[in-house]
């Protein structure tokens, strides 16, 4: 994907910049099932992106699920009405949600209107993507263990004269009740920025 | 050897002759003629081995003979030596036997010297025995009285034993009567139980009867409404007997109804009559009050006039005595009316003065602050006036020295003029002198500009004064006018210090807005951290199928299925709890099946329970039989007292506590230890020579119920 980019070494245009971030989402969001244990480890396999060994997932049908969404994520964020992409892990059993993954995208509404490619080169951006999966990684360290059986959920902050396509409806925000957050590393293609939060939920016995 | 060899030739020949036989009667027929030659050579050749055979086992024979006989004369030859070292032996023997001899004669003399010395001894002891004779007999009456008192003694211990006998009789007895005494306690156990039972239904029944008594009452108060009720019946139908009176009296009524109903229309009439007399009566009652109302009315104006009267002629005498145009009320109330506007007016114009004095006031400070500023002036003025005097006494001081000067000068002129020729100096005196006049004429120019100058500040200090006196006056004014100005002062500055709080509550209220307005940024910071967003600009979206969602559905399911499940158990649960067949829609079979199991297992319980007992019972009686078997074949009682210890009871022990205790010291019961107690104690004797020495219990309880076996038949 990112090869559509490569064409001009130097510069990123709007689309390339969509692509970039959604192939993000797609390797995160992927990360964060493995490390979280949203789904069984074996069912994920090994692959070489952004100078790391990354995670994802063989289950056909979070595949899919997975490829309709960044699809999706891409096309808007091509039109910059994306605000925020969220992966919410919550418990099976009683739904309560446990932990918010929180990618807050600033578009640079103006990259519409140019044509020229922006000035930063691919090295660097990919870089701050590599950090940022790297603290995904290290944020196991610190969050609480799951002890219950999870799932998760993509929700999508978009500007509100959308037109809902097919397939989506529209859903609460999923506020932890009571939360702890930390900031993540962010990463800027310079039209769309990535800014990362994790908030989970606080020990009731600290 | 030989022979053995023998007989294996012959039955070699026999068999072989009877093979022979054989054959020839299968091949008789055939080769009657060669056959019998063969047999023939055959036979010769035998009979030659034979005798060769024989001839050396002759010769084997002799040669052994003569070796034994070799042997023979050896052996005789040994014999002989042997006999003759016997007879040396025995001659030597002899000899050691006749010295014997001769020793053992010499000891006999000896032994029969001794003889005699032992008859002399025995005499003496004879004679010793005769005495300890008589003691015997004395020792031997005393016996006999010893013997009867044991006698005695055994008389008393029979008694003894009869006694232990009866003490043992009543111990039984005791015994008896304490085991009736436990049944009897038992019985009255039961019989405790049965009054508590008793006891617990008499708790019962009291209940029953309070509550019986608490209806009882329920019932007497119903009877008492009742009653009560009884009564008021009586009551209504004493009434009703009344009212049947009454009802009686009706037709009688009815006619005094009639008469009444006609004395009713004439009085209708009347009533009609008196109607429009009591409208006339009315309208002159009215007339009547109001006539008299009028006749009160006159005498109030009556009064009213009068007192009317009085007034006008004070208000006549008011107007004799003020002078003024007032003759009636109205002029009163037109001059009170003039009177009000000139209070308004006036107070208009006071209120013009207060705000003229405000005005004033304000003027005031204005000007007071003039006067400040003017006075400062006024003391600059004093003081450029006073430089300027100095100056000015200075510039006379100055104008006087030049004067002098001037005249010094002059006559100095006048001198040179007067001394030398004025031919020669006068144009250089004349340039001089044109030169000082016109010094002269510069400082008198200079002179009387300053003096301009001097009068100019003079001028202007006077006017300065005459400003100062203007201000001064003016302050008077003023000062007047301050005492009225004071109050709309104080006003003001009342009005001033609400202002100030006013601003002071509106700089609190400001930074309070602040601290609300930076901590709602601060929330608003982090509520989008933790998601919030914005309703009206943003919504959040999500793909319908996404895994949580599914999930949550599957396991809704899953909790569907689970509690159908658990129902359709809990109702087979129920049923089966019920006692009841289960119903056919109930997946009968299975449930059907377990409860024929179920019925099936408990029957094999119960069989296997009543097997139990049964072999119970057996084994009990045969460990009884067992145990008597034992006892009266043995002799002995055997126990187990406690673990690994057994108590052995002879069936012939002479008191009831008399037994002998082993303990096992391994468990399988191989080897037994006898523990020492009373009993063994007095047995010592058994036990070292059976147990110490033989190590075999058996033979020492078998020796032990001999022993105790006699010593019971003795007694």
């Amino acid at each position: 994907m990112a090869k559509q980019v490569g064409r001009d070494q130097q510069g990123i245009t709007l689309r390339g910049s969509a692509e970039i971030v959604a192939e993000f989402f797609s390797y995160g969001i992927n990360s964060i099932l493995y490390q979280r244990g949203i789904y069984p480890p074996e069912t994920f396999t090994r692959v070489q992106k952004y100078g790391l060994t990354l995670l994802i997932t063989t289950d056909p049908e979070l595949k899919n699920y997975l490829n309709n969404v960044v699809e999706q994520m891409k096309e808007w964020l091509y039109k910059c009405i994306v605000q925020r992409l969220v992966v919410v892990i919550s418990s099976i059993e009683n739904n309560e949600v446990l932990e918010r993954w929180q990618f807050d995208i600033e578009c640079d509404k103006t990259a519409k209107d140019e044509n020229e490619p922006r000035e930063k080169s691919q090295k660097v951006i990919q870089d701050e993507i590599r950090s940022v999966i790297r603290q995904i990684t290290a944020t196991v360290t610190f969050l609480p263990l799951l002890e219950i059986a999870c799932a998760f959920d993509l929700l999508i902050y978009t500007d509100k004269d959308l037109a809902v396509p097919e397939k989506w409806e529209e859903s609460g925000p999923q506020f932890i009740a009571n939360s702890e957050e930390v900031r993540l590393r962010s990463f800027t293609t310079t039209i769309h920025k990535v800014n990362s939060t994790v908030a989970y939920k606080k020990d009731s016995f600290p | 050897m030989d022979d053995f060899e023998n007989n294996t030739t012959v039955f070699s020949a026999l068999r072989s002759l009877n093979n022979f036989i054989s054959l020839e009667g299968v091949s008789a027929p055939d080769t009657p003629g060669s056959s019998r030659s063969a047999f023939q050579i055959q036979y010769q050749q035998r009979v030659q081995m034979e005798e060769q055979a024989g001839q050396i086992h002759s010769k084997s024979q002799l040669l052994q003979v003569e070796r034994e006989k070799m042997q023979m004369e050896l052996s005789h030859k040994r014999a002989r030596i042997e006999l003759e070292k016997a007879a040396n032996t025995n001659a030597r023997n002899y000899e050691r036997e006749a010295d014997r001899n001769r020793e053992l004669l010499t000891r006999i003399k000896q032994y029969q010297e001794r003889e005699t010395e032992a008859e002399n001894k025995l005499k003496e002891q004879m004679e010793m025995s005769k005495c300890y004779k008589k003691s015997m007999e004395t020792m031997s009456k005393k016996l006999q009285e010893k013997e009867s008192k044991l006698a005695e003694a055994n008389e008393t211990i029979t008694v003894l034993k009869g006694k232990i006998s009866e003490l043992q009789w009543s111990k039984m007895n005791q015994e008896m009567q304490m085991t009736s005494q436990d049944s009897q306690k038992q019985e009255l156990m039961e019989q405790l139980d049965v009054q508590h039972k008793k006891w617990q239904e008499a708790c019962q029944q009291i209940q029953m009867l309070q509550a019986n008594q608490s209806h009882l009452a329920e019932y007497e108060q119903k009877i008492k409404d009742l009653e009560q009720k009884l009564s008021q019946q009586e009551h209504d139908a004493l009434i009703v007997k009344n009212m049947k009176t009454e009802l009686a009296r009706l037709p009688k009524m009815e006619r005094e109804l009639r008469q009444l109903k006609e004395e009713n229309a004439y009085f209708r009439e009347m009533k009609e009559n008196n109607g429009l007399l009591k409208e006339e009566v009315e309208g002159l009652q009215r007339k009547l009050e109001r006539f008299e109302k009028v006749q009160a009315q006159l005498a109030t104006v009556e009064l009213e006039n009068e007192k009317l009267l009085g007034k006008l002629k004070s208000w006549e005498k008011v107007d004799q005595s003020t002078g003024l145009n007032i003759r009636t009320p109205d002029d009163l109330s037109r001059q009170i009316v003039a009177l009000q506007q000139r209070e308004l007016t006036l107070k208009e114009q006071n209120s013009t003065i207060t705000s003229s004095a405000r005005i004033l006031e304000k003027a005031r400070v204005q000007l007071q602050e003039d006067i400040i500023r003017i006075q400062s002036q006024l003391l600059e003025e004093k003081k450029k006036r006073e430089q300027h005097e100095a100056l000015v006494r200075r510039l006379q001081k100055r104008v006087l020295l030049l004067t002098k000067e001037r005249d010094g000068m002059r006559a100095i002129l006048e001198s040179y003029d007067s001394e030398l020729t004025p031919s020669e100096h006068s144009p250089q005196l004349n340039r001089r002198m044109r030169e000082a006049e016109e010094m002269v004429q510069k400082l008198h120019a200079h002179n009387t500009e300053l003096e301009a100058q001097l009068s100019q500040v003079l001028e202007e200090v006077g006017n300065h004064k005459q400003r100062a006196e203007m201000l001064e006056v003016e302050m008077k004014v003023l000062k007047s006018q301050e005492c009225t100005a004071e109050q709309s002062t104080i006003i003001t500055k009342e009005e001033i210090d609400t202002l100030r709080q006013k601003i002071e509550e509106l700089e609190a209220e400001r930074s309070k807005l602040e601290e609300q307005n930076r901590s709602l940024e601060m929330k608003l910071e982090k509520l989008t951290v933790q998601g919030d967003y914005d309703p009206s600009k943003t919504k959040v979206l999500h793909f319908s199928m996404n895994p949580a969602s599914l999930a949550m559905q599957q396991r809704k399911e899953e909790h569907q299925q689970l509690q159908e499940a658990y129902e359709r158990l809990r109702e087979t649960v129920r049923v089966l709890e019920g006692g009841g067949s289960i119903p056919e829609n109930l997946e009968g079979l299975g449930s059907l099946q377990s409860s024929q199991e179920i019925a099936e297992l408990k029957k094999q319980v119960e069989s296997a329970e009543l097997k139990n007992q049964r072999l119970k019972e057996v084994f009990q009686t045969k460990i009884q039989e067992f145990r008597k078997v034992c006892y009266t074949l043995t002799g002995y009682q055997i126990d187990i007292t406690t673990e690994n210890q057994y108590r052995l009871t002879s069936i012939y022990a002479e008191h009831q506590g008399d037994c002998l205790l082993f303990k096992a010291s391994s468990s399988s019961g191989r080897k037994m230890q006898l523990l020492e107690n009373e009993f063994s104690r007095t047995i010592r004797e058994l036990i070292e020579l059976h147990l110490l020495q033989q190590d075999s219990i058996p033979a020492f309880l078998s020796a032990l119920t001999l022993d105790l076996f006699s010593r019971q038949t003795i007694a």
